[in-house]
């Protein structure tokens, strides 16, 4: 998908920009910043991220499997120990809930990776090293006929750079 | 250092959510000043060199143990728990000031943890690995340490879940896998700043791995910000149940002075305040070594150093309490045990205890001293000191002044015990000393969210 | 006959014995012991891995007690007293058990030795036989004066000396005991017309000790000690016990009363209870209490009958004993507590000391030619004073047969190791009209000993004028005696007792009191033969050497006992190194602060401080690893008291074992190794008494209070805990669901029905002397290590002195023996205290602590309420011996059983021994007390293979089999038929911490103590 870049040296111009993109109808926008800013998620009004659903599902199978081991591990070979109970579940919280905790937060770093498309292999298009130091960018998806408009817009608010990328 | 700092800071207290780093200008700035800390020095390859000679000191006497067998050790029985578990306990508790540091005060938006989270969660995963040495090497046969650990077997042989040991097992390696992920999602976007930096080739190319391609997109930081505060949200209570899990190990036990409910509050407050001393002890000198004053500045200090007293005040509520509780109790064990530890046989080292982690913190109490990064650093390395002998006054004592007075003993150890000790600060400054080469002590990212960015129209933007 | 001297190569050999099966004899190159019938099972069954018996006799002191030894494969593994044997009744105490590490000892020679030019040279027996007839040929002139000490032994051996001796011309052998009473000897051969009469504890009201201590291995001590439990344990009715001497040994800290007196004061004593001379004069004369004093001699008057038993170690041990018997003839005691009839005769025959020193004498003119040591270890014993070296020297040849090298041995010219007593031959006649069968129960463990009888009879066959006077073997020479010849020997050979009588000898004793200066000094001195190590001994038996002194606890170590006013008084603490100085000698040993000594005496026990000698050189170069002075295991370890004797000996013909010495403090310290923590209960019920008058009246709580909470003791007959209720009620109940077929054992309906049974323990601590038999057997039975000796401590830096590992607690005794004082807690001197044992081991917790902290099921609760250790899973977190309140789980800190390490705790061929149904523990794992479950198992296999129920009492363990007192009993408390579901019902049963709710499987039965009538000291 071909496109053009802006690089912004300024937060609100970018945010600015992103708003009359929007409103000139380029849904197919990127945005990099060096650090993720709250000006940045008001202009682009993305849906709020799925990951919170993985880290649920993690957290329970995890509970539950902390327990099924503990339990029926106990329960596979019977051998009293100290006059207690064969399965004791009270001591058994531990390791429902170290298991919960363990595969929660692994399963949110994988939903963290899944839904954020990393690892990748190679810096597609539309990045510039400059996104993860000083300055700001927006990447337009857009069909050559409409590129020369965007590339106005994006200079129009004060780009520092348009180029494009294919 | 507090004369070069600029005016703002002399008006302390001032709300630690809205921290402001007036000598610190721009993006730009955070990159070149945090990345030029990472050029190797002199200095530090000497520090590199010192902590690998303490850690092949450590192993060799290790290896003489395992082949001589435990008797090399100082262990007296009764007292069949000594120097290991000790330190055991005593890294544990170091690594929590990292996870509660990050994970804790990010929850309750605490500006100050900004400047210190990198290190204290470096700190927290070298120390968790430090300590999970421990257990191992203080084990009679080493090599069956996997025993211990729930592995689909032929015979089905599964460990005994209702044992504290066991507890251990899971919550320090569940400890261990949580915080260093922590440690290293939130090192992504820094990673990918330096391969952007980076210009030597290898370098940019291991960068580029380690930072699985981060774009630093919008999705990316979508995803991020919540992924981050969920695991954030899973540390906090995983922080206290682990120390939680280890007190267990003495709790659970009937020995008088172990057998007691109030341990695991009373660890989980002495790991933090053990943590904080051992921060002040490593953010101190990389704080001065590299010129970060005005990164970590004296209001981040003032406000960690008041954490440190409100868990020295906790710590010392403890100990009264348990005091408190033995006369109380009226059990004669507990009476004789707690006697025989303040007066009796154990009182230097329970003293000693007493004065490190309950007197001298008391110093904080003064704005002056808080403010003052030398005596912080002075009175961190006593609150380590006083840590670990918390640590030995409850294991030893204890076991040496049992039920059975034809069995009371006593302990010393061997040139043994102290080589491993030893070793293990080798390992831990190892890694530690080779992390803050490698990457960023202070997270640049995170700065970034401090310090104001660019704007075209004055005075609009922020947060 | 290979002449092998490795062992290892007999171990081969014993294998092809045992192929060869009964051919085995004549392989051999001794006695056919596959010949032999067995005491249990005929010898067509012997088969590999099942044990068979041989009765015997055991010769580790005069009294010659009946032993069964256990052989397997042909070796023997362990010795346990023979139930038949009118002494011992099946009981053995520590010393006689330790025999088979004289049996295998690592130092014992491997064939003869010849010295020449100053070097030991190995010899073939052809060589060093032709030696020895040649030298008696040179000096038979002179054959008259030769000199034979032998260490005594009652039966014919002595007879058979004496003949041989003659036929060469040679006078009567010297029959050497150092250990003997021999003043008390004497004065009972006046008083009742015998060595040494039975002493009827039971019949008596009260019982006084005159420092005769009965249970510290003096005399018959096996037969007293199981006499006096038997008549402690009459509860109320029992006997009150007073003890008189200087110190409290063992014998002392049992006595209800302790009067104190200086060494020699008890003459007054004795006197002023035969109503000779006021109570006032008695007390000055004597330093003890005038009142104790009037009361005792009323106590005595109104006890009828009594018991008084005198010692006679002091100077005028004589008179004292004689006093002695006129008391009990006074009182009319003799045949009625005192019985001549049941006179036990292994003391008939041992020559005064007198005789002993007669004979050097006689070395010293240099007029002896040859001299002869079988036993004795005069160079040791004998004081400095004796000279004895310088004696023995000016014998032109010397020749020893001792097993092992000795201080005595490394002087003479010739060595011929006998064989050790479970190896050859012999008899005695224990009580009269009983005859005892000493066999051999196995091959010789070196082939290069051989029996001093036939080395005897083969000298004698190359001497034309004594060759007609002998048989071909002693064996033939001893039947010949036996009354009823061979077909008594073989009914004997089963039961190792027989009827019938043999002709004694008899020795005529000159006996003439040397007169012993007035020795000057500060302190009275007190020395007494230890009772684990005897005279000396037992010195080379690291059973022995870690087996803590009954009294105070102190192991692999010399000790001065002396009281705390004169410790503070000399700023001596526990450890100070001090000199006891005396006109004979001087010694150095550390200080042992100990209550139950006058403040104006110390004490030493002999036993300890043998010479560590260099190793020889040979001239073939040839090494058997031989450790000269008196074996590895005394080297070093201590210092010998007995060089502070003067060497005179008292009108009975003994060694004056006390007179005057000064101590000085030498400001060297030392740590004293000992199993001792606290010597106080701290009011923590652990060892609890109870008065006799008390008995039966209902009890009120324990002093100590009973902490809420506390377990009620209902549960205490058949001791079905919580969690035999769980294992066989929840998980056992055959209608409990979801259960399925996983419930294995603990079901009672299981095919083994081990959820039926719950083993148990009790012990009557009013019974227990504390004699420590127990210790010793556990240590035989489960192949425990001795950690003790000097090289098995670290190897890097560490200490390198005998009883390191003790000084560090850790030391491997399953059970071990507790010695707790109640009373005289302020200083200052006071007879008024008690002293309280107590056997503790694994008290197979119902609710076991230890269990639930372990990460890797090594220890857990098997159904029949054993707690059961599996080594092999142990990990060793030792979190199970923290948890531990009993403390009785142990650590193997080192590699003690792996034959390559520095930390061997069983060199070859000590490892001989080992218990094949014992595994032996590895380094790093946890190990305890296993209720000797390898015998419950036994018991189980055998009855389930003969197809019946388990008969009750069928079985015990060591500890039980072996204890003197029968204080320890063992069964199944689910099954009233066995005899511990009665005494667990006692009144005085409890359990240790029973607040803790552990529902041990051990049941202690408190203490009885008797009050002297009118003090009404109350329970503790």
């Amino acid at each position: 998908m071909s496109g053009l870049i802006g690089v912004f040296a300024e937060l609100d111009s970018t945010v600015n920009a992103i708003g009359e993109l929007r409103r000139s109808r380029f849904n197919e926008i990127t945005v990099y910043s060096p650090t993720p800013r709250h000006e940045l998620e008001h202009a682009i009004e993305a849906p709020p991220s799925r990951v919170r659903v993985f880290t649920l599902i993690g957290g329970v199978c995890g509970a539950t499997f902390g327990y099924w081991i503990a339990i029926w591990s106990s329960r596979y070979w019977p051998i009293v120990v100290g006059g207690k109970a064969i399965a004791t579940w009270v001591p058994y919280t531990i390791f429902g809930f170290e298991v919960m905790v363990l595969v929660g937060s692994l399963s949110t770093v994988f939903a963290l990776f899944a839904l954020s498309r990393v690892p990748r292999l190679t810096m597609t298009v539309g990045y510039d090293e400059r996104f993860s130091q000083g300055h700001f960018g927006i990447f337009v998806a857009t069909a050559p006929d409409r590129a020369k408009e965007a590339a106005e817009l994006l200079k129009k608010h004060g780009a520092v750079e348009v180029r494009h990328e294919a | 250092m507090a004369t070069a700092a600029p005016p703002m800071e002399q008006r302390p207290n001032i709300p630690s959510a809205t921290v402001r780093l007036p000598a610190v200008k721009d993006y730009e700035q955070v990159d070149r000043e945090i990345m030029g800390t990472l050029k190797p020095t002199l200095g530090w390859f000497a520090a590199l060199a010192t902590a690998i000679l303490c850690l092949l000191i450590g192993v060799s006497a290790w290896f003489y143990q395992v082949y001589a067998g435990m008797g090399v050790a100082g262990y007296n029985p009764p007292v069949m728990w000594g120097v290991y578990i000790i330190s055991f306990v005593f890294w544990v508790g170091i690594g929590h000031a990292g996870t509660l540091i990050s994970a804790i005060l990010y929850l309750f938006r605490a500006g100050f943890r900004t400047s210190i989270y990198r290190c204290a969660e470096a700190m927290t995963v070298f120390a968790v690995m430090t300590a999970g040495l421990f257990p191992i090497l203080h084990l009679g046969r080493p090599w069956k340490f996997f025993w211990l650990i729930p592995y689909p077997n032929w015979r089905l042989l599964w460990p005994q879940f209702k044992s504290p040991l066991v507890w251990d097992v899971f919550a320090i390696l569940t400890y261990l896998t949580v915080s260093s992920t922590f440690l290293y999602i939130g090192l992504i976007p820094d990673i990918a700043t330096l391969r952007d930096k980076e210009t030597n080739p290898v370098r940019k190319a291991i960068y580029a791995a380690m930072s699985l391609g981060w774009r630093n997109s919008d999705r990316e930081w979508r995803h991020f910000t919540r992924a981050y505060l969920f695991l954030a949200a899973f540390s906090t209570p995983l922080v206290l149940s682990v120390h939680s899990v280890v007190s267990f190990d003495f709790a659970m036990a009937l020995t008088p002075g172990w057998h007691a409910t109030i341990f695991p509050p009373y660890f989980v407050a002495g790991a933090i305040f053990s943590g904080l001393g051992m921060v002040f002890t490593i953010i101190i000198p990389i704080r001065k070594f590299f010129k970060l004053q005005h990164y970590v500045t004296l209001n981040d200090l003032d406000a960690a150093a008041k954490m440190c007293l409100f868990t020295s005040l906790v710590v010392g509520l403890a100990y009264l309490t348990e005091f408190q509780i033995a006369w109380m109790s009226g059990n004669k064990y507990e009476q004789d045990y707690f006697w025989n530890r303040v007066f009796g046989q154990w009182a230097w080292a329970a003293w000693i205890m007493l004065i490190c982690n309950m007197v001298l913190p008391l110093s904080l109490f003064s704005q002056k001293l808080r403010r003052n990064p030398s005596w912080l650093f002075i009175l961190s390395l006593f609150i380590n000191l006083g840590m670990w002998f918390e640590r030995f006054v409850i294991v030893v004592p204890a076991l040496s002044h049992e039920f059975e007075p034809w069995q009371w003993g006593t302990y010393a150890p061997t040139w043994v015990d102290y080589a491993i000790l030893l070793g293990s600060f080798g390992w831990f400054f190892m890694w530690f000393l080779l992390f803050i080469k490698q990457l960023p002590v202070i997270a640049i990212t995170e700065m970034k969210e401090i310090v104001p960015p660019k704007l075209r129209k004055v005075g609009g933007g922020g947060h | 006959m290979s002449e092998t001297t490795t062992p290892r190569v007999r171990r081969r050999e014993f294998l092809k014995v045992l192929g060869a099966g009964t051919a085995a004899g004549a392989a051999a190159c001794s006695e056919p012991t596959g010949k032999l019938i067995p005491y249990l099972v005929s010898p067509d069954q012997t088969v590999p891995g099942v044990s068979t018996y041989f009765a015997s006799v055991c010769r580790e002191c005069s009294a010659t007690c009946g032993i069964i030894a256990e052989t397997r494969d042909g070796r023997v593994i362990k010795l346990e007293g023979n139930p038949e044997h009118p002494l011992n009744h099946g009981a053995l105490c520590a010393r006689g058990q330790s025999a088979v590490q004289g049996l295998y000892n690592p130092d014992r020679f491997r064939s003869p030795m010849i010295k020449t030019g100053g070097a030991w040279k190995m010899a073939t027996w052809d060589e060093a036989i032709a030696l020895l007839s040649q030298k008696l040929g040179e000096h038979k002139a002179r054959a008259g004066s030769a000199v034979f000490l032998n260490q005594h032994e009652s039966g014919s051996f002595p007879t058979f000396i004496d003949s041989w001796l003659s036929s060469f011309g040679m006078r009567p052998h010297v029959s050497v005991d150092f250990e003997a009473d021999h003043a008390v000897i004497e004065a009972n051969k006046r008083s009742y017309g015998v060595a040494w009469p039975g002493l009827a504890f039971g019949q008596a009201q009260l019982i006084v000790s005159v420092g005769a201590d009965f249970l510290d291995g003096w005399g018959s001590s096996v037969q007293h000690q199981l006499d006096f439990a038997d008549a402690r344990a009459k509860g109320a009715s029992a006997p009150r016990f007073v003890y008189i001497g200087p110190r409290r040994s063992l014998t002392g800290l049992n006595a209800d009363q302790w009067v104190s007196c200086t060494p020699g004061g008890e003459l007054a004593i004795v006197n002023f209870l035969l109503g000779r001379g006021d109570a006032r004069a008695a007390a000055t004369a004597s330093g003890a209490n005038a009142d104790a004093l009037t009361a005792l001699a009323r106590e005595l008057a109104a006890a009828k009958p009594s018991l008084v038993i005198a010692g006679g170690r002091g100077e005028n041990g004589l008179e004292v004993a004689l006093a002695v018997g006129a008391l009990n003839k006074a009182a009319g005691n003799v045949g009625v507590t005192v019985r001549p009839a049941d006179a036990a005769l292994g003391f008939e025959g041992i020559s005064k000391q007198g005789d002993v020193m007669a004979a050097v004498e006689r070395m010293r003119s240099g007029s002896v030619a040859v001299a002869f040591v079988r036993g004795p270890n005069p160079a040791y014993s004998l004081s400095p004073s004796a000279k004895f070296a310088e004696a023995f020297g000016n014998v032109a040849f010397k020749v020893s047969f001792s097993l092992y090298p000795d201080e005595t041995t490394e002087m003479c010219d010739l060595i011929l190791p006998d064989l050790h007593s479970l190896e050859q031959w012999g008899d005695s006649e224990p009580v009269k009209g009983t005859l005892g069968l000493q066999q051999p129960a196995m091959d010789p463990v070196f082939t290069g000993s051989r029996a001093t009888a036939d080395v005897l009879i083969a000298v004698a066959k190359k001497d034309a004028a004594a060759a007609s006077k002998f048989p071909a073997d002693f064996r033939t020479w001893l039947i010949a005696r036996l009354p009823a010849g061979t077909a008594q020997r073989s009914a004997m050979l089963a039961k190792g007792i027989g009827a019938g009588s043999i002709t004694r000898r008899e020795v005529s004793s000159t006996t003439t009191p040397s007169s012993v200066a007035a020795a000057a000094g500060e302190y009275f001195l007190v020395t007494y033969p230890s009772p684990t190590l005897g005279d000396g001994r037992g010195a080379n038996k690291p059973w022995l050497q870690e087996l803590p002194d009954p009294v105070t606890k102190i192991l692999w170590s010399s000790w001065v006992e002396i009281h705390p006013e004169t410790a503070a008084k000399l700023g001596v603490e526990r450890g100070d190194i001090l000199e006891v100085k005396t006109a004979a000698g001087s010694v150095r040993a550390p200080a042992l602060v100990y209550l139950g000594i006058r403040p104006d005496t110390v004490a030493m026990a002999i036993g300890q401080g043998h010479a560590t000698a260099a190793q020889p050189t040979f001239f073939d170069g040839k090494d058997t690893g031989v450790q000269w002075g008196y074996g590895r295991y005394s080297r070093s370890v201590g210092a010998n008291a007995g060089a502070l004797l003067s060497g005179a000996v008292n009108g009975g013909g003994g060694w004056v074992a006390s007179g005057k010495c000064d101590v000085v403090k030498t400001g060297e310290r030392q740590t004293v190794p000992t199993t001792e923590g606290s010597a106080r209960q701290h009011g923590r019920g652990i060892a609890q008494a109870i008065e006799a008058s008390e008995l039966g009246k209902p009890q009120e709580a324990e002093s100590h209070g009973h902490i809420p909470g506390a377990a009620s003791t209902a549960f205490l007959p058949g001791l079905r805990s919580p969690v035999a209720a769980d294992a066989q009620g929840d998980l056992g109940a055959p209608t409990a669901a979801d259960k399925g077929n996983q419930v294995g054992m603990y079901d009672p309906n299981h095919p083994l029905g081990m959820a039926k049974r719950r083993w148990a323990m009790t012990i009557d601590l009013a019974r227990c002397t504390g004699c420590s038999a127990c210790v010793t057997a556990c240590y035989a039975e489960n192949n425990i290590p001795t950690v003790g000796a000097p090289w098995q401590n670290g190897v890097v830096y560490a200490e390198k002195r005998p009883g390191f590992n003790i000084t560090r607690g850790r030391e491997m005794n399953w059970l071990r023996l507790e010695r707790y004082y109640e009373g005289a807690e302020k200083g200052g001197f006071t007879e008024d205290f008690e002293a309280r044992f107590i056997p503790m081991m694994c008290q197979h917790c119902g609710n076991a602590p230890c269990e639930p902290v372990c990460p890797v099921y090594a220890t857990y609760h098997a159904p029949d309420g054993l707690n059961v250790q599996v080594y092999n899973r142990c990990v060793g977190t030792r979190y199970c011996s923290n948890n531990c309140p009993y403390k009785v789980r142990y650590f193997n800190w080192f590699g003690y059983g792996e034959p390559d390490r520095i930390q061997y705790a069983f060199p070859e061929p000590l490892n001989w021994q080992l218990n094949p149904d014992v595994t032996v523990r590895g380094k790093g794992v946890m190990e305890k007390c296993s209720f000797c479950v390898q015998r419950i198992r036994e018991a189980e296999n055998r009855a389930v293979l003969d197809q019946r129920e388990m008969a009750a009492d069928e079985f015990t363990t060591a500890c039980a089999a072996a204890c003197p007192s029968r204080a320890i009993v063992f069964g199944d408390a689910a099954d009233d038929s066995w005899s511990v579901t009665k005494y667990v019902a006692n009144e005085r049963a409890y359990h240790v911490f029973e607040e803790l709710n552990t529902y041990t499987a051990v049941v202690y039965l408190k203490k009885i103590n008797h009050a002297a009538a009118g003090a009404g000291a109350g329970e503790r």
